[in-house]
C-alpha cells in the first residue's frame, strides 16, 4: 500500500506533465497543418504595367514560393458584349498584368508589410494587393490559440513541478534515515541513491505509457472526432516511436533531476 | 605494534558549543577488548562518534585503522566504515527492510554476492537465535530482538573492530548476555578490536579488557 502510494505520488505529477506537453505538441501540429492548408488558399496579388521576370522578383523578395500570371482573358470575354473587337484588341495591350503569388509559409502581419514594400521598392510593381483585412483576423486567431495552449502547458508545468518538490520533502523525510544508516556503514553514493532512481526511473515509464495510451486512444472517441470533424480539424496521428521517444525522454530527465536534487541535499546534511 | 585508535590531545565539540572532550588521549591495541565508562553527558558517545567519523576533531588528532579522522575526505571515510561494526544505543535499523537484509547490509556495500550475503546473515541470524525472525520487519521485533539483529549486522563482514554505544541499555538480561556473548567472541575467535561505550561494566564477563574513564573531558586510562 505505501509502495502504491510512493509510486502514485511520482506517476501523477510526472502524468500531468507529460499531458499537458503532448497536449502542447498536438495543438501545434494542428496549427500548423491549419497553416500550411492556409498557405496553400492564400496569394498576393500585384499589378505590373509589362511581363514580370519571376525569377528577379524571387531573387529580390524573399519567402516566395510560386508566381502564376492571371489570365485577363476572363475579363475581356466579360467585356465583349459591350465593346468593340477593336477597342477590345486596345485594352488587351493597354491592360496591365496580374500575378499572382504564393507564400513559403503562412506570413505574420509584419512579414506581409515586408513583402509589399519589397515588392513596391523593386520599382516593377504598380500595386500590390495582400488581402489583409481577412489574413490579419485569421493570423491574430492562430497567435490566440497558440498562446493560450502556451499558458496552458507552462501553467501545467509549474502545477507538476510543485507536486514533485512537495514529494521531495516527503522523500526527504522517509529516505533520510535510510540512507543516513547507509552512510554510517560506508555506502557509496549509487548505493544510498539507488532506491530513489529505480524509483523514478520506473515511474517514468509508467507515466509515459500511460500518457501513450491517452493520445493513442484520443482520436478514437466519437465525440472528440465528430468536434475536430466540425472544425474542420484533422487530428494528427500519434507517433509511437518518435513521440513516445520525447515524452520518455522528458519523464527521465526531470525527474533524475529533482531526485538528484533530494539526493544532493541529503549528503550535504 | 599499530595501534587500532591513537588519540592525542583530541578535543571535541559540536559545532560552535563548549568542547566535550578537552583532553582526549588514549591508544587502542589489535585485538584489545576496552570500555569506556563515564557520568552522563561525560562524551562517552561523542568519543566514539569521533572514532568511526561522524564528528570530527577541532584539535589533537586520531587516527583510527592508520587513518587520520581529520583529515579525511568522504571517499576513504566510507572505506574505513566498511572496516567497522558499529553498534547503537537505539539500534538504528532500517524500518523498511526484512531482519535479513539489515544484516546484510554491511555484505551489500562489500559488494558481496547475493548469495554468500543471505548464508552469512543467516548464519548471524542464528548465532543471536532469530533465524526464524529473518522475513520479520524490525518493528516487529521487541527492543533486546532489534538490538540482536543490530549486533549481528555490525559482525556481518568480519569488522576489524567494533564500536559498540551502550549496545545493552535497556535490555533484558537474556538478551544482554546474547550481546556479550557475541561480543567476547568476535575478540576470542575472530581477532577482532572491541571498543563498548557503557555506564556499567558486566562483572561475569570472564575477559582482560582495558577500561577508560571519561571526567569534566578528560580521559583516564584505569589500571
Amino acid at each position: 500500500m505505501k509502495s502504491l502510494k510512493n509510486h502514485l505520488s511520482v506517476i501523477l505529477p510526472l502524468f500531468v506533465l507529460l499531458f499537458s506537453l503532448q497536449f502542447t505538441f498536438l495543438t501545434n501540429k494542428i496549427v500548423d497543418n491549419y497553416e500550411n492548408k492556409l498557405t496553400q488558399d492564400y496569394s498576393i496579388v500585384v499589378v505590373v504595367p509589362k511581363t514580370l521576370s519571376k525569377a528577379v522578383i524571387k531573387s529580390r523578395v524573399k519567402g516566395i514560393k510560386s508566381i502564376e500570371e492571371i489570365s485577363s482573358k476572363k475579363i475581356l470575354d466579360r467585356l465583349k458584349g459591350n465593346i468593340s473587337s477593336k477597342n477590345i484588341s486596345l485594352l488587351k495591350i493597354a491592360l496591365p498584368k496580374f500575378y499572382s503569388m504564393k507564400l513559403k509559409s503562412f506570413p505574420s502581419i509584419k512579414e506581409i508589410e515586408r513583402i509589399k514594400k519589397k515588392l513596391l521598392s523593386t520599382g516593377l510593381v504598380t500595386k500590390v494587393e495582400t488581402f489583409s483585412k481577412t489574413h490579419n483576423k485569421i493570423y491574430n486567431m492562430f497567435k490566440a490559440l497558440k498562446n493560450t495552449a502556451f499558458i496552458f502547458s507552462t501553467f501545467i508545468l509549474i502545477i507538476s513541478v510543485l507536486l514533485m518538490f512537495k514529494q521531495m520533502k516527503i522523500w526527504l523525510l522517509e529516505h533520510r534515515e535510510r540512507m543516513s544508516i547507509m552512510t554510517l556503514f560506508g555506502a557509496p553514493f549509487w548505493m544510498k541513491s539507488a532506491v530513489l532512481y529505480r524509483l523514478v526511473i520506473v515511474d517514468s515509464f509508467i507515466s509515459t505509457l500511460l500518457v501513450v495510451i491517452a493520445f493513442v486512444l484520443l482520436p478514437s472517441i466519437d465525440k472528440i472526432n465528430d468536434f475536430a470533424q466540425s472544425m474542420n480539424i484533422i487530428i494528427p496521428k500519434f507517433d509511437i516511436l518518435k513521440d513516445s521517444g520525447i515524452l520518455l525522454g522528458v519523464a527521465l530527465i526531470f525527474s533524475l533531476f529533482i531526485v538528484s536534487i533530494v539526493i544532493r541535499k541529503m549528503n550535504k546534511e | 605494534m599499530e595501534h587500532v585508535i591513537n588519540a592525542e590531545n583530541l578535543t571535541l565539540s559540536y559545532g560552535r558549543d563548549e568542547p566535550i572532550i578537552t583532553e582526549g588521549n588514549l591508544k587502542i591495541n589489535p585485538n584489545e577488548f576496552v570500555f569506556i565508562t563515564g557520568k552522563s553527558g561525560s562524551g562517552k558517545s561523542t568519543i566514539l562518534k569521533s572514532m568511526y567519523g561522524e564528528l570530527i576533531p577541532k584539535k589533537g588528532d586520531l587516527n583510527v585503522c592508520g587513518v587520520n579522522i581529520k583529515n579525511i575526505n568522504s571517499s576513504k571515510l566510507n572505506l574505513l566504515r566498511r572496516y567497522l561494526g558499529i553498534v547503537f544505543q537505539d539500534y538504528r535499523l532500517i524500518n523498511d527492510w526484512t531482519v535479513e537484509k539489515n544484516v546484510m547490509l554491511p555484505l551489500m556495500i562489500g559488494g558481496f554476492s547475493k548469495g554468500v550475503c543471505v548464508k552469512q546473515a543467516q548464519k548471524l541470524l542464528k548465532h543471536v537465535k532469530l533465524l526464524h525472525k529473518a522475513d520479520k520487519y524490525p518493528l516487529e521485533l521487541s527492543g533486546g530482538e532489534q538490538q540482536r539483529v543490530a549486533m549481528a549486522r555490525a559482525l556481518a563482514h568480519n569488522p576489524v573492530m567494533i564500536l559498540a554505544d551502550e549496545p545493552t541499555g535497556n535490555l533484558d538480561e537474556y538478551s544482554s548476555e546474547v550481546i556479550w556473548d557475541l561480543l567476547k567472541n568476535a575478540k576470542e575467535h575472530l581477532g577482532t578490536t572491541v571498543v563498548v561505550v557503557t555506564h556499567h561494566i558486566p562483572s561475569t564477563l570472564g575477559i582482560d579488557y582495558k577500561h577508560f574513564f571519561l571526567e569534566s573531558g578528560v580521559v583516564y586510562e584505569v589500571s
